[in-house]
């Protein structure tokens, strides 16, 4: 007995759901980042799940580039925070509040 | 040919306003000798002009249709022939008459384009070539009246003059809109053609063409109620009061309503009114020239009831005798002017002729002059005044206006008083120039006209009485040629002036039955000028006058009555009715519309950017999450809305 | 079905483990288990390929660097501290606009039903039994998308160079501080030099 698509999307809207309260809520430039990873993750599933439904691997492909680019902005994201926080006592992102109006 | 005439003083104009310095004393007989060319040149076209149809010289396109062009017929030729002609004589008295004036070669540059800007106004062959030229005029006059514009007094006449031409130059302007969207040209040629043809104004427009160009003649020819700064004028030098001021400028009313003659002639109540204005106008300033110390506001004042004369005539519908009377008063009364300039010349520019008397025998030219302009202006018969004013009066009656034509036999006495009575205080008696100003009833000597002392020829300090130099002499030893002579031209029923405009104006019916016959009303305009005359000599130049003219002039100072010194008050109602609104209005939008208002509201658009942009500052926190939070909200707009619009469809 | 429940479980909660841990390390761990189990679910979803590039690519590369750099940032004498929190609040809005999302999403996906397919779905190369098949994703992958791939292609290696010049010996600005050192020097040298020879 295979399991409805919805559910699958129902799954991928949680984990959305937990990604963007971990990215709003949490302050380590790490966790948000991984935050940020449930949150590609999240969609992935909803596009594969929709794939197997329509019979489409449209999908899969999709699901492919964000994997691509969720690696590239993983590296860059790392790399701006390693830039960030090599000089500053906290690891923290309130600390960076060079934009303040 | 025509250019030649035109652009001369034009050339003269911008050449001695560019080069006048470099010029020197070379800058008067230059501009002098451009007009004489100029005058050459219009006698030159007489021929031309008088042909049939007159002479017609296209200018330029300005739209299809609409041409710009020059036109010389015989209104315009008469016109022409005054302007360059009494302008040249003026031009080479000024010569002498402004010899070591600072601005010498200024004077000869704003006289030479005062007359191209006449020119252009009785040269034109449209509405709007005439309107241009009536500007100019006005602008001219400005710049003339405030020549010494050092002086205050001079400044706030020009101003004065100025703002009351414009005033009607508004009034031309609203007829030339009117005519234009009835009859669709502005050529001369095209709107008579076609007024004539279709007849296609209403009464109403017809009554308000007449009526925008009335007050744009009357702003210019000084007519009741816009006169007012005709006597202020005189601040000018007085070869401009000659020229401008009493020969040619403000006679272009009369012109403009000889030019519109069909029209006037179609608009009995525009007549009636013009008639009636220039009736009044004629008496109001004779009575106001009786009140009058400063020679020239004399002169000013007869000069707006000489022009009420021609006003009348040509409003009565008797153009050739208006346009006569205009003929003749540009000569005696250019002649008058140029004469009270020796007499202010020589007496270093003592204007007050309770302060002159004598000066028969110091300046016995200036008072010949001054005799045969006084013979001509008052109309003994034989001198031209007597021919033209006869006629403008006699025609009044013709046309069927009694209460006007009774009005002109007043007027011509009162005129006979007021001439002679300057001309006995002027040249008879004693020479009262050093009597203490207060004996004589001056009470401000520095508010009563006689100020212009102070002025322009520093180098002469004393009042010594010298000979006028032949440059101002000659021009006026000509002018009396024609002073006296000019008039025969009118002489009988059917003379040279009437053969020349024979055809041309169109006729006014006469009344039926006149209660007088020509002549016997010329005999009685003669007994009411002797009666003047009389009057004048009893009080001012009989023996015994002259005897005790000190105190007399005292006494008559004192006693004359306040409404004639303060010249009906004209003055001061506009100051109450206009002057001070136009003030209250000023200082109501300084005080409050300004700042309260409009500089409020630009306040408050800076104030309302400075708010918002305190707002949107308060979203920049800088704070990375917060950032995210709002793409979460986004986010949940754009499902959200998603949901809603799309999901509840199926 | 049962196997989608036990996945669907543990995904929530490691994936709430990852959020709420308070080590960054221990966030990787949660990470890690939500990545092999979201390949577990993609297997179950017929997407071999990618269940197997979820395992080489995240839970291998991208979790890796992760904890590199949290070796690198907490190397010296520096632990992972918290300073004051700037928005204390924060939590209540992002649930909230999270939770309308969540609704949002929910509702679309419960409204527009998916046709449920019956039998083995064909894939793009056309034999039976081929969709998610590695077949099937790289002729998809090489004929039809290759523009997409191609430019991903590129990002990664802007995204490569970029990482190179932010992380690189001393960032960006340490070229402009070299640059700034050696004109010192250039100074000093000049004003050794005696004013008059």
């Amino acid at each position: 007995m295979s399991v409805s698509p919805e559910s699958y999307v129902a799954l991928s809207a949680v984990l959305f759901f937990i990604g963007v309260v971990g990215v709003i809520a949490r302050r380590n430039p790490l966790i948000m980042l991984m935050s940020i990873e449930l949150l590609f993750n999240a969609a992935n599933l909803a596009l594969v799940a929709y794939a197997r439904a329509w019979v489409n691997n449209a999908g899969h492909i999709f699901a492919f580039l964000v994997i691509t680019v969720a690696a590239a902005e993983a590296a860059i994201g790392l790399a701006i925070v390693m830039m960030t926080f090599r000089t500053s006592p906290h690891v923290d992102v309130d600390e960076v509040a060079a934009l303040k109006g | 040919m025509l250019y030649l005439v035109w652009l001369l003083p034009l050339f003269g104009a911008v050449l001695l306003w560019a080069f006048g310095p470099q010029l020197k004393s070379w800058g008067g007989p230059i501009g002098s000798a451009l007009i004489g060319v100029a005058f050459v040149a219009t006698v030159v076209l007489w021929p031309d002009a008088t042909a049939q149809g007159g002479m017609h010289v296209p200018l330029a396109s300005w739209l299809p249709g609409w041409t710009f062009g020059l036109q010389l017929d015989r209104l315009s030729l008469i016109w022409s022939l005054i302007i360059t002609g009494v302008g040249f004589l003026i031009h080479v008295y000024s010569i002498g008459y402004m010899d070591g004036d600072r601005a010498f070669s200024r004077f000869f540059a704003y006289m030479n384009f005062f007359v191209f800007a006449m020119l252009t106004l009785v040269l034109s062959d449209n509405l709007i070539g005439l309107l241009i030229g009536w500007g100019l005029v006005g602008l001219a006059s400005y710049f003339l009246i405030g020549f010494w514009f050092e002086r205050p007094t001079a400044v706030s006449a020009a101003r004065k003059a100025f703002v009351m031409n414009v005033v009607g130059d508004v009034g031309i302007m609203f007829a030339i809109f009117i005519i234009v969207r009835d009859l669709g040209s502005i050529a001369y040629s095209d709107i008579f053609v076609r007024f004539a043809i279709s007849g296609s104004f209403s009464p109403h427009d017809m009554f308000l063409v007449c009526l925008g160009l009335f007050i744009g003649a009357a702003a210019k020819s000084a007519q009741i109620p816009l006169h007012t700064w005709l006597p202020d004028a005189m601040e000018g030098p007085t070869p401009v009061s000659a020229l401008i001021h009493a020969a040619t400028m403000v006679t272009a009313g009369v012109y403009l309503i000889a030019r519109f003659a069909p029209m006037w002639s179609a608009s009995p109540d525009a007549q009636e009114l013009v008639g009636v204005i220039g009736g009044l106008t004629a008496l109001a300033g004779a009575i106001l020239g009786c009140a009058q110390w400063d020679i020239k506001r004399i002169l000013a004042y007869s000069t707006m009831s000489q022009i009420g004369y021609m006003i009348m005539g040509v409003g009565v519908g008797a153009y050739d005798a208006g346009v006569f009377h205009f003929l003749t008063h540009a000569f005696f009364k250019a002649q008058l002017f140029l004469g009270a300039g020796i007499v202010i010349h020589a007496l270093a520019n003592e204007q007050d002729v309770r302060r002159m008397g004598g000066l028969r025998k110091q300046l016995p030219f200036a008072f010949v002059a001054m005799l045969v302009g006084v013979l001509a202006i008052s109309g003994v018969p034989g001198l031209s005044g007597f021919f033209s004013k006869d006629a403008v009066v006699y025609g009044a009656l013709a046309t069927g206006h009694p209460w006007l034509y009774a009005v002109g036999v007043i007027t011509a006495g009162i005129t006979a008083y007021y001439m002679f009575r300057l001309l006995f205080v002027t040249f008879f008696g004693a020479y009262r120039g050093s009597v203490d100003p207060s004996d004589l009833g001056i009470r401000h000597p520095e508010l009563a006209g006689v100020s212009a002392s102070s002025g322009h020829h520093p180098e002469e300090e004393e009042p010594h009485h010298h000979a006028p130099s032949w440059l101002m002499s000659v021009p006026v030893a000509i002018l009396i040629v024609p002073s006296i002579l000019i008039g025969w031209l009118d002489a009988g029923p059917n003379g040279p002036w009437k053969q020349f405009f024979a055809g041309f104006f169109p006729r006014v019916p006469e009344a039926a039955n006149l209660p007088l016959s020509e002549v016997l009303s010329t005999a009685l305009v003669f007994v009411v000028v002797a009666v003047g005359f009389a009057v004048a000599y009893w009080r001012y130049g009989a023996p015994a006058a002259l005897r005790d003219a000190i105190a007399r002039l005292r006494g008559e100072t004192i006693r004359m009555h306040a409404v004639l010194v303060n010249a009906y008050y004209f003055d001061a109602a506009y100051e109450m009715l206009l002057v001070r609104p136009a003030y209250a209005l000023g200082r109501f939008i300084d005080n409050f519309l300004d700042p309260h208002v409009i500089d409020a509201g630009v306040r408050e658009t800076a104030w309302s950017a400075q708010w918002l942009g305190h707002l949107f500052r308060s979203f920049q926190t800088g704070l990375v999450r917060v950032y995210a939070l709002s793409i979460a909200l986004g986010v949940a707009g754009f499902v959200a809305y998603y949901a809603i619009a799309f999901g509840a469809g199926r | 079905m049962i196997a989608f429940w036990i996945l669907a479980v543990l995904m929530i909660a490691s994936a709430v483990f990852t959020v709420t841990a308070k080590k960054p390390v221990y966030s990787v761990l949660g990470l890690l288990v939500n990545f092999v189990a979201l390949a577990a679910t993609y297997l179950t979803l017929q997407a071999e390929f990618l269940a197997v590039m979820q395992i080489v690519v995240y839970s291998g590369a991208i979790l890796i660097l992760f904890v590199f750099v949290i070796a690198l940032l907490s190397s010296g004498v520096r632990p992972f501290e918290v300073g004051p929190d700037r928005a204390p609040r924060i939590l209540i809005p992002a649930v909230i606009l999270a939770l309308i999302a969540l609704a949002g999403i929910a509702v679309s996906a419960l409204r527009v039903p998916v046709a449920a397919h019956t039998g083995v779905p064909a894939g793009t190369t056309g034999e039976a039994a081929a969709f998610g098949s590695v077949a099937d994703f790289g002729v998809a992958l090489f004929t039809t998308n290759l523009l997409p791939f191609e430019v991903t292609a590129f990002i990664l290696m802007v995204a490569v160079i970029g990482v190179v010049l932010i992380a690189g010996d001393e960032g960006p600005s340490g070229i402009v501080r070299r640059k700034k050192r050696r004109s010192i020097e250039r100074e000093s040298i000049v004003k050794r030099e005696p004013l008059v020879r």
